[in-house]
């Protein structure tokens, strides 16, 4: 056990410092990222852009930049932004990892609690109405894009109907600590979590679907249902169990990579400021500390949920383990 | 154990596709007559088909009904409706007078979906833009089916330290900032032509987004794509006609690439919904569908500057992406119950 | 047509210092008639924050709004609404400066009794610290605005050892402090009521102070500060009015600053009683929503700011001034004003002065029949220039920031120059990055939109800093004058109408007007309108009034 835990470790680092090596050398081949000149502002005199690189140490050899800024983030931590000046890094992100832990946590129990019933209840009615209706459901769920769905949840609950008795209790955008109060926080989260979640449901259900259709075909659920047990144990039983296979792996990708800031979009428009939109942010700017920072954290984030993973599904399907 | 044959779940799988079926044909050869034969693959097919030829078609619409060209701000053009001419781009005169709102859908010939905020011929640029929006997404989409199954497959079978090595770089890929890539390629590509080789690329090229965008979703497929092929190598058929001798290359042909088909199949029409917006996001930063022209994506960007009073314009591309991709899905599931060697009885 | 108020006009000094102690002495009374207002908390909300919260360094628009009410000067604009916001006025200073030694030389005699927020008393050495703190932490105006100050060289060589010898001479006792300028500069008390000049405490680091807020005089002070969320300012406890003009006392308690979301998100947040009032913006697609269904709430005010796009002229096909006039006869500025909202909102002009600027007077070159004003394009004249011109079929990428409005402009002048028979593309950039890729001459960008906002009221400002050879710099990302336009005889005359400032401030506006056209004439740039500012407020905001240095006066305003 130890040694696949020091295995894993072991790959984690191979892939944060991979991705952390790509990212310094994309920033610097990138033509106009230099951060003097924004640094010193508009209209800077060329001896202030000047003294600011050699303030910021932008003047030296990139190698010594990339040592430095991994001995400010990992060892001083006292890495600090380009842009917003004085601004620590290491504490800004983890001031706002709970907001996107909050929304992503919520959305991922809505997404697997909607999308297993999805999957579920459209393989029972294999090729019937509910089965059309649900995959119909699910399919527009994955064409329509976050940022337009979640527009369009906010032109209804906070402008068009908003002071009608359907979402008049509906809370201004932003987020609200969970230990500030909970209910609070549960009714701020509740449209982003939908929002976030809708999609996934659409994906996860298809998957789950197609895997209990095709496990039901399996010698394994034949033998069952010939012991004579009753179909909706069958199902829910045994061929659930190995169809959530490739549903569990790519949660465990989903889960890693919107922890690490991919739900930007359902952040933004739901002004939650969590760690996707300070990722967005500085890739505008080309922010590289706070770039790069989010990029790590990501990364640990997808390495983590891969693990786990992995681990899970040989415990489900002990097939999986290698011979 | 997946194998035709229940009641001999440790034979050899040497005819196990063949089965009761008359021809012993392969699995790819039944998947064809399949789809002939079944009533909804020929619609949905036809359904793709009549999409790709409006899109192909849009220059006609565009020059004899629309009468427009789709591609030029037309912020000055009028239009005449009940035989008033009035500005296609309506300024407010109501209190304050702030604010210019595009014509809405005409329902007509011309601006028959309105027009954007350019005043261009949304219904003529939807046109337009599927032919770019099929065309990237679609060889997005196969790029990535065919990475993902390349890897996933490699890495299941192979196992190891190839195992290893094609994971972290899976790892890699999925935690890396696409968008940081994007906007250095915008920057590093504006207004150059770079030749590698014979090969020319040119910031309005193709073939940069399409490369990125069938990229990013490959850890997505790859993934479960490999533990499927775990889970099929480390049968006991697949063991078995190991140790009968039989050629690796026949297991993959006949065992494991069936069992993947079906997998990627499942993916194809999610990952063509998922890359069409993949790539209004790269043509907002000029990497791909460059101004004037369009994309689904891009026309569902523009729109979304309109939500709130023109809606009809990024509706329209959304819906024509949901059409496509349902289509898409059902032609898929058809053909994934044909190919999947398993469904055979089952139905 | 506004005067611009100079040092060397000791008539109008007086003038102003005599009102503002006649509203020193009836600033009580004030006081008293409005008490009802006082209090309550003031919710504005913003997209994003703009980092660091140093007044010395930070040089944007939405934070010097706040630094209006947080910091002051020696002198600073007047905190009124309207032409006068433009007017400079005593601060820290008791009174305008003696000027001396033929406009070298200013000599002000501080305020008594004034704290920081700390507590501390201002002192003559607080004043001197400022102003070497300035250099000190690389202030983005230093080498531009300061430079003028003997010492200033060897302060901007060696910044980590600056003192300004000879340049700030302060006399604790009498509690004066003498600035002594190299050379005359009539433009040079607009240059200190600029936030970067903002008084300080001594002791303050010479480092960017980032998001630690630093104490200064004004009447509210910064209370927390986290740039990926919220702003807390509340009423400075060691704060009493010494001058409604300079410094007012505000009428709210608080006013909280949140961060985050859009801009859709923030009109609603206003519609519905949740904020107060938002920094950027409403998005063009609600504008005519709101003109019907809260007029009252909208306020428009002029802003001394262009939208334009620098063509540069030292590449293919812009090196030929035919084809920079052929395109500024070509583009319909009325189409333009419509991309950016409609004529409520933009003002089409063809020239560089913004309208009620100062050496503003209305002209156009480049309209079908010229004259004061624009009325339409003339597209042959500008086929028959690109004719001429022999640039026909040429390729030519139009960079653009990746908002919508920059966007639309250069879709549409991407329409206009393939009409024009050009092979034109769009190329867009993320907003803070384009603003120094365009500017770099290694880059080699032939056409972009860009915008600029007056520092401070005059000419030069816009005119010499744009289009100025001293403002071109090859190959760095910090090089203004984008177009690479340097006319030696234009840059003369600029630098003479500067100096003529100093002593006839009416003949020289007249010369900036005459340079306007001259530059004009040149056309390293397509004027394409002038942008109004939105405000949308709550409804229980009251007392709006707009700066045209600091826009919306947020301490001005009450909540009850």
């Amino acid at each position: 056990m130890l040694a696949v835990i020091l295995s894993r470790l072991a790959r984690m680092v191979v892939v944060m410092v991979g991705i952390s090596v790509i990212t310094f050398l994309i920033f610097f081949a990138t033509p106009g990222a230099d951060p003097a000149a924004r640094i010193a502002g508009r209209n800077a005199a060329p001896e202030t852009v000047t003294a600011v690189r050699h303030d910021f140490g932008l003047d030296r050899p990139i190698w010594v930049q990339y040592g430095v800024m991994m001995r400010k983030m990992f060892v001083t931590g006292d890495l600090t932004s380009f842009v917003n000046r004085g601004q620590k890094i290491v504490p800004t992100l983890t001031a706002a990892a709970p907001v996107t832990l909050s929304l992503v946590a919520g959305a991922a129990v809505l997404w697997m609690a909607l999308g297993a019933a999805t999957g579920i209840i459209a393989a029972a009615f294999k090729d019937r109405l509910p089965d059309k209706i649900l995959m119909g459901v699910s399919m527009m769920a994955v064409a329509m894009p976050v940022f337009w769905v979640g527009e369009m949840v906010n032109l209804v609950t906070q402008s068009r109907l908003h002071d009608t008795w359907a979402f008049s209790w509906v809370p201004p955008l932003g987020y609200v600590p969970l230990s500030e109060s909970p209910a609070r926080w549960f009714l701020a989260l509740i449209f982003p979590w939908i929002t976030l979640s809708f999609l996934y449901i659409g994906l996860y259900g298809r998957m789950l679907r197609t895997g209990i259709i095709e496990t039901y075909q399996e010698d394994y659920i034949r033998t069952a249902r010939a012991k004579g047990l009753t179909a909706r144990r069958v199902l829910l039983k045994h061929a659930t169990r190995a169809a959530i296979i490739p549903v569990v792996i790519m949660f465990g990708m989903d889960f890693g990579v919107l922890v690490g800031g991919a739900a930007v979009l359902t952040e933004v428009v739901f002004g939650l400021n969590g760690v996707g939109r300070l990722t967005y942010q500085a890739l505008k700017v080309l922010d590289l500390p706070m770039i790069m920072a989010a990029v790590l954290y990501a990364s640990f984030f997808v390495v983590l949920a891969n693990a786990v993973v992995d681990l899970l599904c040989i415990l489900i399907d002990p097939r999986l383990r290698r011979k | 154990m997946t194998t035709d044959q229940p009641e001999t779940g440790s034979m050899p799988p040497a005819d196990a596709a063949g089965g009761a079926l008359p021809p012993p044909a392969g699995p790819w050869r039944r998947a064809l007559q399949g789809l002939a034969s079944s009533r909804t693959a020929v619609l949905s097919g036809l359904g793709l088909v009549l999409i790709v030829l409006a899109t192909v078609l849009a220059p006609v619409y565009a020059k004899h009904v629309a009468q427009t060209d789709p591609f030029r701000s037309g912020l000055s053009a009028k239009i005449m409706i009940d035989g008033k001419r009035s500005p296609v781009m309506e300024r407010s005169t109501e209190g304050l007078g702030l604010g210019v709102t595009p014509i809405g859908p005409t329902w007509g010939p011309k601006y028959f979906l309105g027009a954007d905020t350019q005043g261009r011929d949304v219904a003529a640029r939807l046109l337009y833009g599927g032919q770019n929006s099929l065309v990237i997404a679609g060889a997005a989409t196969l790029l990535c089916l065919v990475c993902a199954a390349v890897i996933g497959i490699v890495a299941g079978y192979a196992g190891g330290r190839v195992d290893t090595v094609l994971s972290n770089l899976i790892d890699m890929i999925w935690a890396f900032p696409v968008y940081l890539l994007a906007i250095s390629l915008s920057i590093v590509m504006l207004g150059k032509t770079f030749e590698i080789g014979p090969i020319h690329i040119s910031s309005s090229s193709l073939v940069v987004p399409i490369i990125i965008i069938g990229l990013v979703y490959v850890p997505y497929v790859a993934r479960p794509v490999r533990g499927r092929v775990i889970a099929i190598t480390n049968s006991d058929f697949v063991l078995a006609a190991r140790g009968l001798g039989i050629r690796p290359s026949r297991i993959l042909w006949r065992h494991i690439l069936p069992n993947v088909a079906t997998t990627l199949i499942v993916f194809a029409p999610m990952l063509m919904a998922l890359n069409i917006v993949t790539e209004s996001s790269l043509s907002f930063l000029s990497v791909g569908v460059q101004a004037p022209n369009a994309s689904w994506g891009t026309i569902l960007q523009d729109g979304q500057a309109l939500l709130y009073s023109r809606p009809v314009v990024s509706m329209a591309p959304g819906i024509a992406i949901m059409v496509t991709v349902m289509l898409l899905n059902l032609f898929g599931d058809v053909l994934r119950d044909i190919l999947d060697p398993k469904s055979v009885r089952g139905r | 047509m506004i005067t611009k108020l100079t040092p060397a006009r000791p008539g109008r000094w007086a003038a102003t210092v005599a009102t503002i102690a006649l509203l020193a002495g009836l600033a009580p009374g004030f006081a008293a008639a409005q008490d009802a207002h006082r209090g309550g908390t003031l919710r504005l909300v913003s997209v994003s924050s703009q980092g660091t919260l140093d007044p010395h360094v930070n040089y944007t628009s939405q934070f010097w709004q706040l630094y209006a009410f947080l910091y002051d000067g020696l002198v600073g604009f007047k905190k009124v609404g309207g032409p006068e916001s433009k007017e400079v006025v005593a601060d820290l200073a008791a009174a305008l400066p003696e000027v001396s030694n033929d406009g070298k030389t200013y000599t002000f005699t501080l305020r008594k009794g004034v704290k920081f927020s700390n507590g501390k008393e201002m002192t003559t050495d607080d004043v001197v610290a400022s102003f070497q703190r300035i250099f000190k932490v690389l202030g983005p105006t230093a080498g531009t605005f300061y430079n003028g100050i003997v010492g200033a060289d060897q302060c901007l060589a060696a910044p980590a050892d600056c003192t300004l010898a000879g340049g700030i001479v302060a006399d604790k006792a009498a509690g004066t402090v003498t600035i002594n300028l190299v050379a005359p500069d009539p433009e040079f008390l607009f240059k200190l009521s600029a936030p970067h000049a903002s008084i300080l405490p001594a002791e303050t680091t010479a480092k960017d102070n980032g998001n630690a807020p630093i104490p200064g005089t004004g009447a509210y002070m910064v209370k927390s500060y986290d740039p990926n969320n919220s702003m807390v300012i509340v009423r400075n406890p060691a704060f009493s009015e010494w001058s409604k003009d300079a410094q007012p006392e505000g009428h709210v308690d608080e006013i909280d600053y949140t961060f985050g979301g859009t801009e859709e998100a923030a009109v609603n947040a206003i519609l519905n009683g949740q904020a107060d009032w938002m920094f950027d913006q409403p998005p063009a697609d609600r504008l005519a929503e709101l003109s019907t269904a809260a007029p009252d709430q909208i306020h428009l005010a002029p802003l001394s700011a262009w939208w334009y796009a620098p063509m540069n002229v030292n590449l293919a096909p812009f090196n030929d001034v035919r084809v920079r006039q052929a395109l500024n006869y070509a583009i319909d500025r009325d189409a333009l004003v419509s991309l950016f909202g409609g004529p409520a909102l933009a003002q089409p002009v063809c020239q560089v002065l913004p309208p009620e600027f100062p050496g503003h007077v209305d002209q156009c070159q480049y309209t079908l029949d010229p004259g004061d004003s624009w009325s339409a394009p003339d597209m042959d004249k500008a086929m028959q220039l690109v004719e001429e011109s022999g640039t026909k079929g040429e390729k030519v990428t139009i960079v653009t920031e990746d908002n919508a409005a920059s966007r639309g402009i250069g879709t549409y002048l991407q329409s206009v120059l393939s009409d024009l028979g050009y092979e034109a593309a769009v190329q867009t950039i993320s907003g803070d990055i384009q603003f120094t890729y365009i500017q770099n001459t290694n880059n080699k960008v032939q056409l972009s939109i860009s915008q600029w906002y007056a520092d401070y009221p005059a000419a030069s400002n816009f005119l010499n800093v744009l289009f100025g050879c001293d403002s071109f710099h090859p190959g760095s990302d910090a090089s203004i004058n984008i177009a690479g336009f340097c006319d030696k005889g234009i840059d003369d005359r600029m630098k003479a109408a500067i100096a003529l400032g100093a002593t006839d401030p009416a003949a020289a506006d007249a010369e900036w007007a005459k340079i306007d056209g001259a530059v004009m004439e040149a056309a390293p740039a397509l004027p394409l309108f002038t942008p109004k500012q939105v405000d949308l407020l709550s409804t229980r905001v009251g007392n709006y009034a707009f700066s045209n240095q600091y826009h919306w006066l947020i301490a001005n305003a009450w909540v009850q």
